[in-house]
C-alpha cells in the first residue's frame, strides 16, 4: 500500500480527475472548475435529473465510482455529509489516491454529529493511505495541470508560488488577487478541517516540489504543533515561507474556533513559531501578496540602506518616512556620488541627499539619459543596499495616455536597469485620482516582472519583510 | 518569471569526536565523572519522586533549585532547616548575609505574609529571623502546613530578568524571557520560543526584548553577560526535554551580571500525574 506522502502527490498531479455529486444549482462548477484539465474528467451522479445537465457538457457519467474505468488520481466530493462515509469508503476501495471533500457540516459545527462523522471519514482514509484533503474545503488546484479550485483560476503555466490554506475563500482570493499582480500559484491546497492531512503535509509536499520556488499559506491553526515547526525548518532551509496567521486578536481567536475548529493559540506564540522556523509573518492578503513580489523580483538585499526616487519634494519626504518607519534605512550617498550628480542635476525645485528629488531633472520621465545616470549612480553607490522608483500616476497620467510608447520606453529602460543591477529595484505606483490609467500603466510594469507597489508603504514594508529573511542569521 | 531567490544552506551537523586512545588515567577519571553524573541524575529524580509519592505536585523551592542545580543550571541553592539552630547552622556554613524565606506549599506569596527576611547578618539574627518567619506563616495561614525554612546566600543586586516555562496546547513547551520587575508585569516585554531552543533562538530572545538596552549597560552601567544568559535559556531548554514531568517553571528573578548570572528564586509545578 502506498503512504500517504505518495498518495498525496499523485492526487496534487491527477491524471484522471471525478467530481461525485456535482449539482445544476451550483452551476456545475466542479465540473467546470476541471474545464482547462489536461487529463481525463468523469462525473459520479445517481441523481437522474442531474445527469443530463452532465452529460450536455460532454462529461461521461458514472453512477456509481466503481463503474469508472482505470486509475483515478484525485476524486472531489460535493455529495451531502451523511453519504460521505460512503464515498470515502468507495474511494479508499477504489485505490484512489486523494480525495478532496468540498462537503461541510463536520467537526466545525463544533457539534458531536459532525465530529463523529468527521473522525470516520479520518479513520477509512488512513488504513486506505487516502489522501483525504478536508472535509469543508475547496480541494485543491494546480495551474499547470489545469486544476481548479474556481474556474476565474488561470491556467497553463505553473507559477512559483506554494499555496497552503485553511480557508477555501483565502485559498481562492489569494489566487486571483496575486494573478492579479503578477504573483502566480504552482500548486494550492484548500485543507478545511485538515482531519487526515494538516498543514505539515503540505508544506513538506511544497517543499519538494521544483516548481514551488516559495512556500505561502493562511493558517489559523494546527493540531500538531511541534510537527509544524519541524515541517518548517525543513522547508526554509530549502526556500522562503510566509505566513498569513488569521485569528490573532481576542475576538479573532473565537472566530477561528467556529470557523475550522481549531484551537486558538496566542499572538506571541505563533510570532515564536514563525522566527523559530526562519519564515516571515504577514498580516493579511495584500501584505501577503506584497512580500512574494519582493522575494520573487527582486535580487536579494545586502543591507537595509535605501536610495529613494521620487517626483516631487513632498513625496520625498514621505517616502521616506515610509522606509525608515518600516526599519529600512535613507543614507547620505558617497561623496562621488554627490560629485556626479552635481554635473547635471536639476537643483531648481529639486534635490539629491537622498531621496533624489528628481521630477525636475528627468523631465517627469521624459529625459530618459537622465533616469539613466540616476540609476547607475545609485547601483555604484556603496552607501546604498535597494532602490525604490516612484512612477507618479498624478504626473506622469496625461503623457502616458497621450503617448504610451513614453511609459513602455521609460519601463523598458528600468527593466534592463533591474537585470544589471545586484541590488533589489522596486517602483510604487499609487492610483490617485486615475484609477483606471494607473491600472493600465502597472500592468505594463507587472508584465515586465518589474515589482510594483500600491504605495510606498507597502513597497517599504514588503522589502523590510524580505530583507529580514535575506539577512538572517543561518 | 525570474525566481531570484536565495537558498540557505542545510544546517550541518558535527559529530562528536572519536575518542580513539585512552590512557587507564583518562578511563579512571571518565568513571568518576560518569558516577558523579549518575549519582546526580538518581538525585533529580528522587525529588520529583519523592513530591509524587507524597501526591504533591508543587515543589518547594529547595527542591525546585536542588533539581535546576543538578542539571547544572546556575541557582542560588536553599537549604531547609526546620529549627532555629539548624538555620544558624546552615547559615553559618554558607556565609552571611544569608536570605530566610518561608517553606509551605500553601503559602505561594512568601514576602506578602512576612514569609521573607534578607540580609541576615549572624547567627543571633537567623534565629531571631526563624521565629517570625514561622510566627508569621502562621498567622497568614492557620491551616497551612509549614515544613520549615529556606536558608540561601544573599545574592549580589544584578539586573532582574526572568525566564519560565509555559505550555501551549498546541506547541507543547514553550520558553520565556524578559527583564524583571515592571517591565514584564506592566509591559509584558518578553519574548518565547518553543522548546527545544538552539543557541540562535536564544540569543534572538534577548535581543528581541525592547528592554533590551538595560542588558547592554543603560548609563554607564556595566554590561550584563548576554552569553551566560543565552547558556541559560539553552540548558533550561535541555533540562525541559529531559524533564517531561514539569509542567510549569518560572526563575523569577534571575539576577544578571558583568559576569554569569543566577536563578535567585525558582518554582517548579509537575503535571498531573495521568
Amino acid at each position: 500500500m502506498p503512504d500517504l506522502t505518495a498518495s498525496l502527490a499523485r492526487t496534487l498531479n491527477p491524471k484522471v480527475v471525478v467530481v461525485v455529486g456535482d449539482k445544476r444549482m451550483n452551476g456545475y462548477m466542479w465540473l467546470r472548475n476541471m474545464q482547462n484539465f489536461t487529463g481525463q474528467v468523469y462525473s459520479v451522479q445517481v441523481d437522474p435529473n442531474e445527469i443530463p445537465g452532465i452529460e450536455e457538457m460532454g462529461i461521461k457519467n458514472f453512477t456509481s465510482l466503481a463503474d469508472v474505468p482505470g486509475d483515478i488520481d484525485y476524486v472531489l466530493c460535493a455529495v451531502p455529509r451523511q453519504i460521505s462515509p460512503r464515498i470515502i469508503a468507495d474511494c479508499a476501495a477504489r485505490g484512489v489516491g486523494g480525495v478532496a471533500l468540498f462537503t461541510s457540516g463536520f467537526a466545525e459545527t463544533g457539534e458531536e454529529e459532525g465530529a463523529t462523522l468527521q473522525a470516520e471519514l479520518g479513520n477509512i482514509a488512513r488504513d486506505a493511505s487516502l489522501a483525504l484533503i478536508g472535509p469543508n474545503c475547496m480541494g485543491v488546484y494546480n495551474a499547470k495541470l489545469g486544476v481548479r479550485q474556481s474556474g476565474e483560476q488561470p491556467t497553463g503555466e505553473a507559477g512559483p508560488v506554494g499555496f497552503i490554506s485553511q480557508s477555501g475563500t483565502h485559498a481562492i482570493n489569494f489566487s486571483l488577487t496575486g494573478a492579479a499582480q503578477g504573483v502566480r500559484i504552482s500548486t494550492s491546497i484548500s485543507m478545511g478541517n485538515a482531519e487526515v492531512l494538516d498543514v505539515p503535509d503540505y508544506v513538506d509536499y511544497l517543499a519538494e516540489d521544483d516548481d514551488t520556488k516559495v512556500i505561502a499559506m493562511y493558517v489559523e491553526g494546527t493540531k500538531d504543533g511541534r510537527r509544524l515547526i519541524e515541517s518548517l525548518q525543513r522547508a526554509t532551509a530549502k526556500k522562503p515561507v510566509v505566513i498569513w496567521k488569521g485569528g490573532v486578536t481576542e475576538a479573532g481567536a473565537r472566530a477561528t474556533a467556529s470557523h475550522t475548529a481549531s484551537l486558538a493559540t496566542s499572538t506571541a506564540i505563533w510570532d515564536a513559531v514563525v522566527k523559530q522556523a526562519g519564515a516571515i509573518a504577514t498580516v493579511s492578503l495584500d501584505d501577503t501578496v506584497d512580500v512574494l513580489k519582493a522575494l520573487l523580483l527582486c535580487k536579494p538585499a545586502a543591507g537595509r540602506r535605501m536610495g529613494l526616487m521620487a517626483m516631487t519634494g513632498g513625496q520625498s519626504v514621505v517616502i521616506t518616512d515610509a522606509f525608515e518607519r518600516a526599519g529600512q534605512q535613507v543614507p547620505r550617498l558617497t561623496e562621488s556620488s554627490y560629485a556626479k550628480l552635481a554635473e547635471f542635476f536639476n537643483i531648481i525645485g529639486g534635490s539629491y541627499q537622498n531621496p533624489l528629488d528628481m521630477g525636475g531633472t528627468i523631465g517627469f520621465g521624459g529625459q530618459s539619459d537622465h533616469l539613466q545616470r540616476l540609476l547607475d549612480i545609485l547601483e555604484e553607490d556603496a552607501n546604498v543596499d535597494a532602490i525604490t522608483m516612484e512612477l507618479a500616476s498624478g504626473f506622469m497620467a496625461r503623457r502616458w495616455k497621450a503617448d504610451p510608447s513614453s511609459l513602455d520606453s521609460m519601463l523598458d529602460l528600468l527593466v534592463k536597469h533591474k537585470e544589471r543591477s545586484t541590488k533589489p529595484f522596486l517602483t510604487t505606483l499609487h492610483p490617485g485620482h486615475v484609477e483606471e490609467i494607473a491600472a493600465q500603466a502597472r500592468a505594463k510594469v507587472i508584465e515586465r516582472e518589474l515589482p510594483v507597489f500600491h504605495s510606498f508603504e507597502r513597497a517599504a514594508r514588503a522589502l523590510s519583510l524580505a530583507t529580514d529573511y535575506w539577512l538572517q542569521e543561518t | 518569471m525570474a525566481a531570484t531567490i536565495r537558498q540557505k544552506p542545510r544546517t550541518t551537523f558535527r559529530l562528536p569526536p572519536r575518542v580513539t586512545v585512552v590512557s587507564p588515567l583518562t578511563l579512571i577519571r571518565h568513571l568518576d565523572k560518569m558516577r558523579q553524573l549518575m549519582a546526580k541524575d538518581s538525585g533529580s529524580s528522587g525529588i520529583i519522586d519523592q513530591a509524587r509519592s507524597e501526591g504533591r505536585s508543587v515543589l518547594s523551592e529547595v527542591e525546585a533549585k536542588a533539581l535546576l542545580a543538578s542539571a547544572g543550571i546556575p541557582v542560588i541553592e536553599a537549604k531547609l532547616a526546620t529549627t532555629a539552630d539548624e538555620a544558624a547552622s546552615i547559615a553559618d556554613d554558607i556565609g552571611f548575609p544569608v536570605a530566610l524565606k518561608i517553606v509551605s506549599e500553601q503559602i505561594t506569596h512568601k514576602s506578602d505574609v512576612g514569609g521573607v527576611v534578607l540580609n541576615v547578618e549572624d547567627t543571633d539574627a537567623v534565629r531571631a529571623a526563624f521565629g517570625e518567619i514561622i510566627k508569621a506563616g502562621k498567622k497568614a495561614d492557620a491551616k497551612a502546613q509549614i515544613d520549615g525554612v529556606s536558608v540561601q546566600r544573599m545574592a549580589e543586586p544584578g539586573v532582574e530578568v526572568i525566564t519560565g516555562m509555559t505550555m501551549d496546547p498546541q506547541f507543547g513547551p514553550v520558553l520565556m524571557f524578559g527583564l524583571g520587575g515592571v517591565l514584564v508585569e506592566v509591559l509584558k516585554d518578553v519574548a518565547f520560543r518553543v522548546v527545544p531552543i538552539t543557541r540562535r533562538d536564544a540569543r534572538q530572545m534577548i535581543h528581541e526584548i525592547q528592554g533590551f538596552p538595560i542588558l547592554e549597560g543603560h548609563r554607564g552601567a556595566e554590561p550584563s553577560d548576554i552569553a551566560a544568559l543565552e547558556a541559560l535559556l539553552v540548558q533550561l531548554s535541555e533540562f525541559i526535554e529531559a524533564h517531561p514531568d514539569v509542567a510549569e517553571l518560572d526563575l523569577n528573578p534571575v539576577f544578571a551580571y558583568p559576569k554569569g548570572a543566577v536563578a535567585v528564586d525558582a518554582r517548579i509545578v509537575l503535571s498531573e500525574p495521568s
